[in-house]
């Protein structure tokens, strides 16, 4: 007799990836296309990641992402200017300084597409970056004790996922993410017209903070460039970045 | 339509896919009219979701669950209905599919196009 459905724990570790916005129809389909367990498993390998990556594109909005990106990558410059600088001097420490911050931006994104639909409480808005915090201080303690030369010293890497965990967290209350798209008909009436009423509120004000972040960009290419001193360069680097976070901000607002 | 956006070939094919299925559209049966309909190549159950959604925050579709049935584990299904954009879309893309059908007849005559249909009905099963 041929088996009617998938095992039971086999649907559970499906259910267990799938976002659970969309969990119910996804698990069912595969369910329903259920032949034997081999092609099961693999019809899952093949789906979910897509279903996922889809949700991820549902849930996230490019231009908050950018903002929280830029105001982690800053928590992580500013804990190391305020540490003294001396993280600088060292090799490839503008690019070890984001990879935290890149570890907090990707727990708050999955956080975002595997929230179940309906309101969430403030709280729960900081979940995202505290999971992607944790992860971010767990592996650097990795890094510690195998690979010190890719890591980032342990004060700044405490200190930077404090202010990540405090910056990231007023974001999100401040443009809380997208449970759900605009759905029907007139979604993309509505869009073109949310984009128009912004238009028009900020061009001003967007017009001048992109002088402001062209000046400063030249003033920090010119502070590397005539070797100026290291809280001079760090300072025009955390500026740009803070610009260009404002930037994101305004133009999202 | 308020936007100017093009559909791309495997949107056309979910689209019409739904339009054909009527009420009867969902994951599952929209992944197998797809596939009827993109022979001779395979789709990807994901890849149709994927346009599924996408199709969803464009406005072409509306989605509701229905209610849940014992052939799916007891879950519901995702059932999609064209809505006037997503038929307006699927109109245009069909009327540019018939123009360039109509190029190639006048272009190279009746008789290749002809042979160009049996060779796909043939390929196509």
């Amino acid at each position: 007799m041929m088996p009617s459905g998938p095992a039971r724990f086999a649907e559970a570790i499906v259910g267990f990836f799938v976002p659970p916005a969309c969990r119910e129809e996804v698990v069912g389909d595969l369910h329903e296309r259920y032949r034997s367990p081999l092609q099961y498993v693999i019809e899952a390998l093949f789906t979910v990641p897509l279903v996922i990556v889809s949700r991820i594109r549902r849930t996230a909005d490019v231009q908050i992402v950018a903002m929280q990106g830029c105001a982690l990558y800053m928590s992580f410059l500013g804990a190391a200017w305020l540490g003294g600088g001396a993280v600088f001097r060292e090799p490839w420490s503008i690019l070890r300084l984001a990879l935290p911050g890149a570890m907090v931006l990707a727990g708050v994104i999955l956080d975002d597409a595997y929230a179940r639909p309906g309101v969430r409480l403030a709280l729960q808005l900081a979940r995202g970056p505290f999971i992607g915090n944790a992860i971010a201080l767990a592996c650097q303690a990795m890094l510690w004790g195998g690979h010190s030369a890719v890591a980032i010293p342990p004060p700044i890497a405490f200190s930077g996922c404090a202010m990540s965990l405090l910056f990231s967290s007023g974001i999100r209350l401040l443009f809380p993410p997208l449970r759900e798209q605009p759905l029907g008909a007139t979604a993309p009436a509505f869009w073109l017209k949310r984009g128009a009423v912004a238009d028009e509120n900020s061009r001003g004000l967007l017009t001048f903070v992109k002088v402001f972040a062209v000046v400063l960009a030249l003033a920090a290419l010119a502070a590397w460039i005539l070797d100026g001193s290291l809280r001079q360069k760090a300072g025009f680097t955390i500026l740009l970045v803070a610009v260009v976070a404002l930037y994101t901000a305004v133009n999202r607002a | 339509m308020t936007r100017s956006d093009s559909l791309g070939q495997f949107e056309q094919l979910v689209l019409t896919a739904i339009l054909s299925l009527r009420e009867n559209a969902y994951g599952v049966t929209i992944h197998s009219k797809v596939e009827e309909l993109a022979r001779p190549k395979s789709v990807a159950l994901g890849a149709v979701y994927v346009t599924l959604d996408r199709l969803e925050d464009k406005g072409l579709v509306a989605s509701w669950l229905s209610d849940p049935t014992p052939e799916r584990g007891g879950r519901s299904k995702r059932c999609y209905r064209l809505e006037a954009l997503g038929e307006r879309a699927l109109q245009e893309s069909a009327v540019t599919a018939k123009r360039i059908w109509d190029v190639i007849k006048d272009t190279w005559g009746d008789e290749t196009a002809k042979e160009w249909g049996k060779r796909w009905g043939k390929e196509t099963g």
